[in-house]
């Protein structure tokens, strides 16, 4: 149990730091939007956790840990990123740090792309489809979204042979499903509810004696 | 018996030809934590206070806390299989039951899924399980009797159409059985029955079904079981769900009594439920809306309006105290919402007085509107008379001599007492009520032994139907004393008692 962290388990989805991520990423990114930067600076955020934070999980421990001083913390932020990154996103890591919620960079980083995208009106569409999908339909699929929403469109595939055919598509909490198993199940649920309801109905025809 | 494969093969083909492909577009949500029957779900953002949600086994949730970061899920049905990480499916409806003729003779869980192996409820209407009761101007007030076939209840406590009265009292003092014997008597008066099951044990709700079953009353009863085994969210739902039930009877101008068996162990499932979804408890650890839970429920009886066809729900909620206490918090929440309460009492219910209820502290606010003029005249002066005689007898036991009008009062009262015992299972109608009242309150019984009052009762009622069967029928369709009924009915008392002879005992 050296780790507290590691023994988390992977697939509980923590609501409480997902509402400290989004108020934190709003914060960011209206600051961001007053100096004019905002593009630079969620590009950074989103690099700094994904490519430099992953690649580094003692740092990200580190920064996680509560043994470790405020001003340490600071300290090492400063010499780590005060020439690469952006000095506005450099201050906000401090205060950050200061407030003891450094642990908690991935979902300030997943809100403040959330939060950007519906600022500048995109959407995320995830496609689950039973093949992969080619470039053709890939447009097609792109251009009925946005049609569709009114919305700029973001794909994000992923690939389930279970479904045996069509599209099953997830906007936010909404799902539209074309997906022929899914076509199946409910078909399937209606003959037998039908069936059921007619074979009370007409119970002489259908018996021979 | 063979079935004919060309007709199913037929039938199932026009099923396929008619299912049109549609794209299905569907709220969904993913299982954070589930257990204890609730569940928390990330997502549904768009999901509605008590719409119905599926999960992937099926089984069916009602969304019941709607939290900023997650949606607090109830679930009606099997919990065990459903894990973290499951797709939540909104339905886009208020949780909704079954309804109509089809329902009747059935027993049947809170969501109208068959438990008597008689297949499935089929049935083209359904109705939802919470509604906000009709207002003001679509009721009327209480006006038709609602016989219960009791004499001690329809004599002083007499219930109308439309009625709320509840039931309480300890354990083991007969609460169910008043019940009981209420619906054996709505047979052959349209009435429809609905006995709700809370939380009892699944072999007293099996004898309660296996009576109604003997008398003939499952014929127009609809039996609705959450057990002591089903999760407490089916225990906190089947109220509703019975009465959305009846309410379908309500509004096309029937009638329906239903019986909630019993209310406080509802309570109880709702603290359960409203503790594991973190809602702050209050008295007793009950949840701060426990009486509303309750008022909206009972708010639903009513007596509808000549407009909306005079339909009527009455209800009997049945109220277990511990040790009489009746200044609980879920009692009294009950009384206050009842229009009168039926008092069963243990000491009364061992002393042999059954039907136990107690006529001093028992009251019904507005079915006296709703009692016949025959039962009133002779029902009259009976409360004040019991609470006399009660008081009377308190005195007496002190062995002090009393004058000869005293001991009369006395001697009047020991057999009105007597009289007023039923026997479990034999509801009786209104002029048999009617005929063996006026013999006791008019002094008919005063020769005779107290022991025997309640054979003479017996033999006097089966001499009145063998010889007296007009009187029977004039007074139970005029119903009313009116002179020449009086006449005829001491003439034949007068005559039942020249010809009587009590048979030894045992």
């Amino acid at each position: 149990m050296d780790n507290p962290d590691a023994v988390k388990h992977e697939t509980v989805m923590d609501t409480g730091a997902e509402q400290l991520g989004k108020t934190y990423a709003q914060a960011l990114l209206s600051a961001a939007e007053k100096a004019g930067k905002i593009d630079l600076v969620v590009d950074q955020l989103v690099q700094l956790v994904d490519t430099v934070l992953a690649e580094n999980p003692q740092l990200a421990a580190a920064f996680a840990s509560p043994r470790i001083e405020v001003e340490e913390k600071c300290s090492v932020i400063d010499k780590l990123f005060g020439e690469s990154l952006d000095p506005l996103l450099v201050t906000f890591l401090k205060v950050m740090a200061g407030r003891e919620r450094l642990g908690f960079l991935g979902a300030v980083s997943s809100g403040a792309i959330a939060r950007y995208d519906e600022m500048a009106g995109r959407v995320l569409a995830k496609v689950t489809s039973a093949v992969a999908l080619d470039d053709a339909s890939r447009s097609s699929i792109t251009q009925t979204l946005e049609k569709a929403l009114g919305k700029t469109v973001r794909l994000e595939e992923s690939v389930d042979e279970s479904l045996l055919g069509g599209l099953v598509i997830r906007v936010g909490d909404t799902v539209f499903d074309s997906s022929v198993a899914n076509q199946l199940d409910v078909a399937g649920k209606r003959l037998r509810s039908g069936f059921s309801s007619k074979l009370v109905e007409h119970f002489d025809q259908m018996t021979a004696n | 018996m063979k079935f004919s494969s060309d007709e199913i093969a037929s039938v199932l083909q026009q099923e396929i030809e008619n299912f049109d492909s549609k794209i299905d577009v569907r709220e969904v949500g993913t299982v954070l934590e589930v257990g204890d029957g609730i569940a928390r779900v990330y997502g549904l953002s768009g999901v509605m206070a008590g719409e119905m949600v599926e999960f992937p086994n099926g089984a069916i949730g009602l969304a019941f806390n709607l939290e900023e970061n997650s949606v607090g899920v109830i679930i009606l049905g099997d919990y065990l299989t459903i894990r973290e990480g499951d797709e939540v499916k909104a339905l886009g409806t208020l949780l909704s039951v079954p309804a109509g003729d089809a329902v009747v003779g059935r027993v049947l869980d809170p969501l109208g899924n068959p438990l008597d192996g008689k297949g499935p409820v089929q049935s083209d209407v359904t109705r939802p399980v919470e509604i906000i009761a009709t207002g003001v101007a679509e009721r009327q007030p209480v006006s038709e009797p609602m016989q219960t076939g009791i004499k001690a209840i329809d004599s002083m406590t007499p219930i109308g159409r439309g009625q709320r009265e509840l039931i309480i009292g300890d354990r083991k003092t007969g609460k169910t059985a008043i019940a009981i014997d209420a619906i054996l008597n709505q047979k052959d008066t349209g009435v429809k029955c609905f006995y709700i099951a809370v939380g009892q044990k699944d072999s007293a709700v099996a004898g309660v079904v296996d009576v109604l079953e003997k008398y003939g009353a499952m014929e127009y009863t609809t039996v609705i079981n959450a057990g002591a085994s089903a999760p407490a969210t089916m225990q906190y739902v089947a109220p509703y769900a019975g009465t959305a039930m009846a309410e379908h009877f309500m509004f096309n101008g029937e009638h329906a009594l239903v019986v909630y068996d019993d209310l406080s162990k509802q309570a109880t499932a709702y603290r359960q439920m409203s503790l594991l979804m973190r809602r702050p408890p209050g008295r007793e650890a009950f949840p701060g809306d426990v009486f509303y839970c309750h008022s909206r429920l009972l708010e639903r009886s009513s007596k509808l309006s000549d407009e909306l066809g005079g339909g009527s729900i009455t209800s009997l909620p049945i109220i277990e105290t511990l040790e009489g206490e009746v200044s609980a918090y879920i009692p009294t929440n009950v009384i206050s919402i009842t229009d009168g309460q039926i008092y069963v009492q243990p000491d009364l219910f061992f002393s042999g007085v059954r039907p136990a209820m107690n006529p001093g502290i028992s009251v019904s606010r507005v079915g006296g509107a709703a009692q016949t003029k025959a039962m009133k005249k002779v029902s009259g002066g009976l409360r004040l008379d019991l609470a006399a005689f009660r008081a009377l007898e308190a005195f007496a036991q002190l062995g002090t001599d009393l004058d000869p009008a005293t001991q009369a009062q006395l001697d009047r009262g020991y057999r009105m007492v007597e009289l007023l015992k039923q026997p479990q299972y034999q509801p009786l109608n209104q002029a048999q009520q009617v005929c063996s009242l006026y013999a006791g309150t008019k002094g008919f019984l005063d020769d005779v032994p107290i022991k025997t009052v309640q054979q003479w009762e017996k033999a006097f009622l089966s001499f009145l139907s063998d010889k007296h069967d007009k009187l029977l029928s004039r007074l139970e369709e005029e119903g009313a004393l009116t002179e020449g009924v009086v006449e005829m009915l001491e003439a034949a008392i007068n005559e039942f008692k020249a010809g009587y002879r009590p048979t030894e005992e045992g």
